[in-house]
C-alpha cells in the first residue's frame, strides 16, 4: 500500500472550484480514467483520450439528457422535479443533444452560416461593439470586465445575428443570465433556468412564424429553413436559440474574463501584447483558450461497452472529458502551465473536437481578438482591485462572477 | 473537361469535423487518426470541393489549380 491520500469525489467543493487544474491535474497522473463514485460518474482527464473519444462519436452519445435517466446532479430540490422534466425535453431538442445521423443533419442547416468566412465577415462589428464597451468603461475609469464588457458584447452578436431589435436586448440579456444556471450547481437552480427556457420560447415564437414566410439572412431564418425542409420540428426550432445564446454568451464571456485575468497576472506577457496588439492577438487567444479554457468539462454517454486504458465502461455509463486537464497535459504540450502568448503550435481543445467541435468556434477567436488587441492598444497596465475572486459552482464552465479592473 | 485539382488537408490543424466527409464523400475519407485525408480530387466537382473547403471549421482545406499552381482557396 502507498501512502497516497484517496482522492475525493465532491466536484464542487471550493478548492475544486477555485483551482480546478490542481485536482484534475492529480487525476491526470494517478488515475486518468477516474470512476467518481459520488456522481456516478467516470472523469478523463488525458489529452489523448479526449480527443480519442472526441472523434469516436460512435461509441459516446451526446443526447444525454434522452439517454440519461439518473437524477440530476448535484442534487435539485425535490420539489423542482417536474421542472427538471421540463429542462430535459428542451435541452434534449437541441442539436448538440444529438447524434448522427440527425445530427449531422442539422448541423448542416447551420453549419453554413458558421464557416470562417462567414465569420470573418462579423469583425467590424465586433470591433464597434468593443469600442464602444471600452469608451463607456474608459469614461468611468474602471471596470467590472464581467459585467461592462464579457457579459455584453456576446449578447450584442447573438442578438444582432437573431434580428432582435436594440430596445429588446436587455431583455435578451436577462433570460441569458437565467440559462446561464444550466451549468451550475445551486440547489433551487431549476427555477430561474425554466423561466428562462419558456421566456426565450415566448421570445421567439413570432419571430420564428414571421421569418417562415418572410425569411431573412438571420440565424432564426436558417432554422426556420431547417423546419421547411423537414428536418427541424418547431420546437427544435424554438430551443435552438437558447443554445446559441448560452453557448455563445457564457463561453465567450469565460474567454474574455480569463483571458483578462491571465495577461495581468502574467505582465510579461501583456508587455508582449502591447508591442504589437495586432499582430500578437491571433496567437494570444488560442493560448487563452488553452491556458485558463472557459469550459472545463463535456459529458457524454457511452453507446457500447468501451475499453479505455485499464478501465471497461459499461454501455449507458455517464463520463465527461475535463478540457482544462487535458489543455495542460505535458504529454501534449512542453511547459503546459507557463503562460506563453507566442506558443505555436497549439493544438488546445477549448473547442472540443470530431464531429462536435463548437460551431461558434471561429466567432469565439473573433470575439477575444478584438478584444484583448483593444485592451492592449487602450490600457498601458490593468490591475485587479478585488481581494479576492470568485468563480461560479460549476464543473462545466470556469466562470469568474466578477473582474473588477483599474488601469493607469 | 474540367480543370485538374490540388486539394490538401493540413493535419496539424484538422479536428475531424468530417464536414468535408459528408459534402464531398469520394474526395475525403477520415483517417484511423479520425482525420480528413484526400483520397481522390479528381472525385467530385470544382464546386463540390470548394464548398467543402469553405465549410471546414477550422480552414484546414487548401485547394489549387494543379497545372497553374493558382491558389483557389483560401
Amino acid at each position: 500500500m502507498t501512502a497516497v491520500a484517496p482522492i475525493q469525489d465532491d466536484l464542487f467543493t471550493a478548492d475544486v472550484i477555485a483551482d480546478p487544474y490542481a485536482y484534475y491535474g492529480r487525476l491526470r497522473e494517478q488515475d486518468p480514467v477516474h470512476w467518481n463514485e459520488k456522481y456516478d460518474l467516470w472523469v478523463v482527464t488525458r489529452y489523448d483520450d479526449l480527443v480519442w473519444l472526441t472523434r469516436h462519436h460512435e461509441l459516446f452519445s451526446s443526447a444525454v439528457f434522452k439517454n440519461d435517466p439518473r437524477p440530476a446532479y448535484p442534487a435539485i430540490d425535490e420539489s423542482d422535479l417536474g421542472l427538471y422534466e421540463y429542462v430535459k425535453n428542451y435541452q434534449g431538442d437541441q442539436f448538440i443533444q444529438h447524434d448522427r445521423p440527425e445530427h449531422l443533419e442539422m448541423r448542416r442547416v447551420m453549419h453554413g452560416y458558421f464557416t470562417p468566412k462567414s465569420m470573418e465577415a462579423w469583425r467590424p462589428f465586433v470591433q464597434a461593439a468593443v469600442k464602444e464597451l471600452l469608451d463607456a468603461a474608459e469614461e468611468k475609469g474602471s471596470m467590472d470586465v464581467m459585467r461592462d464588457l464579457a457579459t455584453p458584447l456576446p449578447v450584442l452578436v447573438i442578438a444582432e445575428m437573431m434580428g432582435v431589435p436594440r430596445e429588446d436586448r436587455p431583455y435578451i440579456r436577462q433570460l441569458a443570465e437565467k440559462l446561464l444556471y444550466i451549468g451550475r450547481g445551486e440547489y433551487d437552480r431549476m427555477k430561474p433556468l425554466t423561466e428562462g427556457m419558456r421566456g426565450m420560447i415566448e421570445y421567439v415564437s413570432p419571430l420564428v412564424d414571421r421569418r417562415i414566410v418572410d425569411p431573412g439572412d438571420d440565424f432564426i431564418s436558417v432554422l426556420a429553413r431547417g423546419e421547411k425542409q423537414g428536418v427541424f420540428t418547431r420546437h427544435e426550432v424554438l430551443v435552438n436559440p437558447s443554445l446559441l445564446l448560452l453557448a455563445g454568451h457564457e463561453t465567450t464571456i469565460n474567454l474574455l474574463c480569463n483571458g483578462t485575468l491571465s495577461f495581468i497576472r502574467h505582465p510579461d506577457q501583456w508587455a508582449l501584447l502591447k508591442q504589437d496588439p495586432a499582430g500578437a492577438a491571433k496567437r494570444a487567444t488560442e493560448e487563452c483558450l488553452r491556458y485558463d479554457s472557459p469550459v472545463v468539462s463535456i459529458q457524454r454517454i457511452a453507446s457500447q461497452d468501451v475499453e479505455l486504458r485499464d478501465k471497461v465502461l459499461r454501455k449507458g455509463d455517464r463520463l465527461r472529458w475535463f478540457i482544462s486537464s487535458a489543455n495542460r497535459d505535458p504529454e501534449a504540450f512542453a511547459n503546459p502551465t507557463t503562460f506563453d502568448i507566442t506558443r505555436h503550435p497549439n493544438p488546445h481543445v477549448a473547442f472540443g473536437s470530431g464531429t462536435h467541435h463548437c460551431l461558434g468556434a471561429t466567432l469565439a477567436r473573433v470575439e477575444g481578438q478584438e478584444v484583448f488587441k483593444a485592451l492592449a492598444e487602450r490600457f498601458p497596465s490593468l490591475q485587479v482591485e478585488a481581494d479576492g475572486l470568485d468563480y461560479q459552482p460549476s464543473i462545466t464552465f470556469r466562470s469568474l462572477k466578477s473582474l473588477p479592473i483599474t488601469w493607469h | 473537361m474540367a480543370r485538374k485539382l490540388r486539394v490538401w488537408v493540413d493535419q496539424q490543424a484538422c479536428v475531424g469535423n468530417a464536414m468535408c466527409e459528408a459534402i464531398a464523400p469520394k474526395v475525403f475519407r477520415l483517417n484511423d487518426n479520425r482525420q480528413s485525408e484526400v483520397v481522390d480530387p479528381a472525385a467530385d466537382s470544382e464546386e463540390k470541393i470548394l464548398e467543402a473547403a469553405e465549410n471546414c471549421p477550422v480552414s484546414a482545406i487548401f485547394v489549387e489549380d494543379a497545372e497553374t499552381g493558382e491558389q483557389l482557396f483560401p
